[in-house]
């Protein structure tokens, strides 16, 4: 049967189990090194679900030794998925959600005060 | 499927069987219906500036997180090995990962459900949250009353005392005090005697402080907020001057000294949250319940696929090769779907 085919490709499927854990230690880690600027910490944690996503897609679903039908069926899904939130960011990303927001403007420009008092009471390491 | 057909010298299509084929496609439709999820939440996110981070506001355990990522991950590999083994016809092993695979899922749901009663423990739910002060404020106004009107129940439910309307709390409350001055319903009732007493202060403090919230005047410097000492108050006040408003820290100390009172503070405790807004925090649930949930769901479904191989007992045989492999590339999408949900949900 054809799915037998990928069954003489011997992948190491404990490496890749390691490979899994240590990229979630790495995420953990990168949360825990907490940078000043937060979007480092987002950049790296999601380049990290990027390897781990192609880890398991390659070796666990075996799209590594599957035909070429593997493009043809993933591609437009992969285009329409990306497509999706670029297409909205202009609207709702940038331009209309930040100002409107009723919430916000009750804050006023009391919420940076607010956050800075309360940080200070509980500190994040406790809240667990 | 496709091996059952008579051979033939030309060969059509995907060199796949049919049902992986299937399975492949609705892959597909899934990839789409997940990256709405997270596409949305993305856009929104960058939409709200100073959107919810602190796990002291979100209630995230990021280590409750990461351990469901490695349980995942595990399981993965559990039913990798499965498919190998039933390609080697080695049956009782494949059970035996299979077995494993179906553990390790009740473990992540259990560690899940950990998590949710944490959020619902802290009124982390969509529509539930107080984004303001001046929120967070209603919304003790709102459980106080709650409280109030449960306490009450006992007197009206066992029609204890004569009142025809017993959602108004200021006629429950008035009739209150026979339970101290009849000395017949002192006999009848000794124990409402003291419970009706705390009662009766309860419900003064909370009319106390909902109407300062309707006035919007100082708990502290503005001693009532109703009555003719109130209007003359008013009515004293300089042209375009107003009284000390009423200010967030002071709804705060209120909560905490009616929780920590020995009559009806465990009521209080049960009843009211601690106040605390949190900006954009219901968007936050929202996107939570909504992702997690979807994925959870997704996870029970693949428990259902397992369980079918799983049933045949020690008859598990070659005819569920091509089920083990496609529930198992099922069960690693929602691996890898998790994969994604764990740095955008609890880290980013």
């Amino acid at each position: 049967m054809a799915h037998d085919d990928h069954s003489a490709h011997h992948v190491n499927y404990a490496a890749v189990f390691v490979a899994l854990c240590v990229f979630t230690g790495l995420s953990v880690v990168f949360d825990l090194l907490s940078f000043d600027n937060h979007l480092i910490t987002i950049v790296l944690v999601l380049a990290v679900a990027v390897a781990k996503a192609l880890c398991v897609m390659m070796f666990f679903m075996h799209l590594k030794f599957e035909g070429n039908w593997k493009f043809v069926l993933l591609a437009p899904t992969t285009i329409l998925a990306i497509g999706l939130p670029l297409a909205l960011l202009p609207d709702i990303g940038v331009a209309y959600y930040t100002s409107t927001a009723p919430q916000v403007e009750e804050w006023g420009t009391e919420f940076a005060e607010y956050k800075a008092q309360h940080n200070h009471e509980v500190p994040a390491a406790e809240a667990h | 499927m496709s091996h059952s057909t008579p051979p033939s010298g030309l060969k059509m299509g995907i060199p796949i069987p049919n049902s992986k084929l299937g399975l492949w496609l609705f892959l597909g439709t899934e990839i789409m219906f997940f990256t709405a999820f997270i596409g949305s939440y993305i856009v929104l996110r960058i939409g709200s500036p100073q959107w919810p981070t602190d796990t002291a506001d979100t209630h995230i355990s990021i280590i409750a997180g990461g351990v469901n990522t490695f349980v995942l991950i595990l399981s993965s590999y559990f039913v990798v090995l499965a498919h190998e083994a039933m390609a080697k016809k080695n049956f009782p092993q494949a059970r035996r990962f299979l077995i494993w695979t179906m553990s390790l899922a009740f473990v992540f749901l259990g560690i899940k459900s950990y998590e949710y009663y944490g959020k619902i423990s802290h009124d982390i739910l969509p529509s539930h949250i107080a984004e303001t002060p001046g929120q967070a404020i209603n919304k003790v106004d709102r459980e106080l009353e709650a409280v109030v009107r449960e306490r009450f129940k006992v007197y009206t439910d066992d029609q204890l005392i004569d009142v025809a309307e017993a959602a108004d709390l200021s006629n429950v409350n008035a009739q209150l005090d026979i339970f101290s001055t009849s000395p017949e319903k002192q006999q009848q009732y000794p124990a409402l005697t003291e419970t009706a007493k705390a009662d009766v202060r309860l419900y003064a403090e909370w009319q106390n402080l909902h109407q300062h919230i309707v006035a919007d005047v100082s708990l502290l410097k503005v001693p009532a907020a109703a009555g003719p000492g109130y209007a003359q108050a008013r009515a004293a006040l300089a042209d375009g001057a107003s009284l000390p408003p009423l200010e967030y820290g002071e709804v705060v100390a209120k909560v905490n000294e009616l929780k920590s009172d020995e009559q009806f503070g465990a009521a209080v405790r049960s009843g009211v949250f601690d106040p605390h807004p949190v900006l954009y925090g219901n968007l936050f649930a929202s996107i939570y319940f909504l992702m997690t949930g979807f994925h959870a769901i997704h996870v029970i479904v693949g428990m259902i696929l397992f369980v079918v191989p799983l049933m045949q007992g020690s008859n598990l045989d070659g005819r569920y090769t091509d089920w083990v492999e496609n529930s198992g590339l099922y069960w690693h999408f929602v691996d890898l779907v998790w994969i994604f949900l764990f740095p955008l949900l609890y880290i980013a």
